[in-house]
């Protein structure tokens, strides 16, 4: 459960992606920060606590499941969320991070918005 | 010999002429033989003799039927065209005679009969045979040699056919008119270029110069027009043809149909196309399925009701584009996809040809971290090519430069023109290419790709292209310094 007024972190090379998923919860009362790369996710990570993440699973400099490693070892208790249109949900690679913790689930593009409030309110 | 002719007179003189007379009959290489009315033979000459196996004593004063086989006598009618002499003065010139008796072998002759006549009056006739069996075997001989090449030119599935130093047809055998549907005759004498497409003519005059300055065989590949209007594709291989002092006396043309090979490239093609479809399909599923997602949460907004205008409007315009966004990304991957039949050559822009290459492989590059630097001119630059081809030609380069850099780096495209040539380089910052490898990877089904990852003909297809466009592609490697593909073609 993520609740309103904590910091999400949106990560997606793509920027009008950024704009559909910070409007979709900064509507909900969330406040949020976005990165293009993974480097300025790391970076944005230094100066803020973020309670949840939405990460991308290809990012010009590193691969989503990776970033999602780093900041798992930064930031154990961050919830992290796979939001792409790469992967399908029973791919190996995803399975594999869920069940290791790396990830607490994997919303595939296009995404109902229902879908990515309702991961926040689990 | 020639007693009777001898016995006549015995003065000096006449001795003289008669030793004259003996050393000419003994000298010529030919059968003479004298013969009287009553067809008895009065004179032989040693040649005769020899030939026939005969001595003076069975033949000198023996009638013509004792010393010839009857059979001659009765085909050759001797004693009627001897009497024919006798009676009318009359000479039986140049008739064949072919001469078979017991115990000899075959000869030929060739034989006259003249008279001989002294003060009006025919004394004797002269049989003159001249023995042409050689030469007869010989002629015929070089006609079975003759029948024979020729049924062999004849009954070839490749064009075979001859022309004079300027290209004139001499022969043309059958599968040229089959292929062709123009008939020997039809071609005879024309100029061997009019057969060939017109865009062809500037290779085939420096075949024909090669050819007459006395250069060996010239390979060339060039099509022939056909009686329907139709092109076939030729291979063809041109040989001069010398004469005895070895000097170039024609040019001998050997032609095969590739219409079948080009199917079966056409086929090669299209489904090394299909393979590069299979490794794009994972960039090109993420790659719709972000303007998708963001048409689908703008549409959501919207549905949601209850908007600022501004956002609202805002919405509608994610939507419009992302949908854009996403049919640009099928129409390039389709038209990628489309396989090539017939590719028809014309004016193509290489500048968006190749932005359109470039936008299905950015995705590839991003998945695997990798940075495009693209430098493509605001300018069109138009080449005349093929529409079908040329995109899988750079599509290969940008995918083998992507496969060379599995933990990401940098693809650099850029285009450009120079003297009269547009170029593309494809650089990439991956593994490089050994120096021993170099010279391997552009054979078709070479590859250093794990088995199920590469087929190794992208290199050999980008090649056919390019050659197929008159340009060339080039490459500078090094092991662990990048590649740099550049491809060049002729601007028109
Ligand atoms: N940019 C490059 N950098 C390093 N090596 C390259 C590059 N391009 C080609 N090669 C080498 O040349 C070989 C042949 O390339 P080619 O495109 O013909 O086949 P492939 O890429 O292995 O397979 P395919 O293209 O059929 O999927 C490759 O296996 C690779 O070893
Ligand atoms: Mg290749």
């Amino acid at each position: 459960m993520t609740d309103p007024g904590e910091l999400i972190l949106i990560v997606d090379d793509e920027p009008d992606m950024c704009w559909a998923l910070e409007h979709l919860l900064n509507k909900q009362g969330y406040v949020t920060r976005k990165a293009l790369t993974a480097l300025e996710a790391l970076k944005l990570m230094e100066r803020h606590r973020f309670a949840c993440a939405f990460l991308d699973a290809k990012l010009p400099d590193m691969d989503g499941l990776e970033l999602a490693r780093r900041i798992r070892e930064r930031a154990p208790d961050m919830r992290i969320l796979m939001v792409s249109g790469y992967f399908y949900r029973d791919d190996l690679a995803i399975q594999e991070a869920i069940a290791q913790g790396v990830i607490i689930d994997f919303i595939s593009k296009p995404f109902l918005q229902a879908e990515i409030l309702r991961v926040l309110e689990t | 010999m020639g007693e009777s002719i001898a016995s006549l007179n015995n003065s000096p003189e006449s001795q003289r002429y008669q030793q004259l007379y003996d050393m000419l009959l003994e000298a010529i290489p030919s059968s003479v033989l004298f013969i009287d009315r009553d067809l008895r033979i009065v004179s032989a000459n040693r040649n005769f003799l020899g030939k026939n196996r005969r001595t003076l004593p069975d033949t000198i004063g023996h009638r013509l039927e004792e010393v010839f086989p009857a059979i001659i006598i009765d085909q050759m009618d001797f004693p009627g065209r001897i009497r024919q002499v006798f009676e009318k003065n009359f000479r039986v010139k140049g008739e064949r005679m072919t001469y078979r008796a017991p115990g000899i072998p075959l000869r030929i002759y060739y034989y006259s009969i003249l008279p001989f006549s002294w003060q009006g009056v025919v004394e004797l006739a002269m049989l003159l045979m001249d023995d042409v069996t050689e030469q007869v075997r010989l002629g015929e001989e070089v006609r079975r040699v003759e029948r024979h090449l020729a049924s062999v030119v004849e009954s070839a599935q490749d064009i075979v056919l001859s022309t004079d130093l300027e290209g004139r047809i001499l022969t043309w055998n059958t599968a040229a008119e089959k292929l062709s549907g123009f008939t020997l005759h039809a071609v005879r004498g024309h100029n061997f270029f009019d057969f060939c497409a017109d865009d062809d003519q500037g290779e085939m005059e420096r075949v024909f110069t090669n050819l007459q300055a006395g250069k060996d065989a010239q390979m060339a590949e060039w099509d022939l027009k056909t009686r329907d209007g139709g092109r076939i594709p030729v291979s063809w291989i041109f040989s001069p043809m010398r004469d005895h002092l070895g000097e170039a006396a024609g040019i001998v043309a050997v032609g095969r149909d590739l219409t079948e090979r080009r199917k079966f490239e056409a086929q090669l093609l299209q489904t090394q196309k299909l393979a590069a479809l299979g490794v794009m399909a994972g960039g090109i599923a993420h790659e719709i399925r972000n303007p998708l997602a963001v048409c689908s949460s703008a549409a959501q907004f919207i549905m949601a009701g209850d908007l600022e205008p501004q956002f609202q409007r805002e919405c509608a315009e994610k939507i419009h584009a992302g949908i854009l966004r996403a049919s640009m990304i099928i129409e390039n991957l389709l038209r990628f996809a489309r396989p090539t039949v017939a590719p028809d050559i014309k004016e193509i822009n290489l500048t968006t040809l190749l932005a359109e290459t470039l936008s299905l492989a950015t995705n590839q590059a991003r998945i695997a971290k990798i940075e495009l630097q693209a430098q493509l001119p605001r300018e069109p630059i138009f080449i005349s090519g093929m529409e079908g081809l040329l995109p899988q030609a750079f599509m290969n380069l940008l995918l083998n430069a992507i496969k060379a850099m599995p933990d990401g780096g940098e693809l650099g495209v850029a285009l450009g023109q120079a003297d009269g040539e547009a170029w593309v380089s494809i650089s990439d910052t991956g593994q490089g290419i050994a120096p021993g490898d170099l010279n391997n990877i552009f054979d078709p089904f070479y590859t250093t790709a794990p088995v199920g990852q590469g087929t190794g003909l992208g290199l050999s297809i980008c090649y056919s292209i390019i050659k197929q466009h008159f340009g060339t592609i080039t490459v500078e490697s090094g092991a662990d310094q990048g590649s740099t593909f550049t491809v060049r073609l002729p601007i028109l």
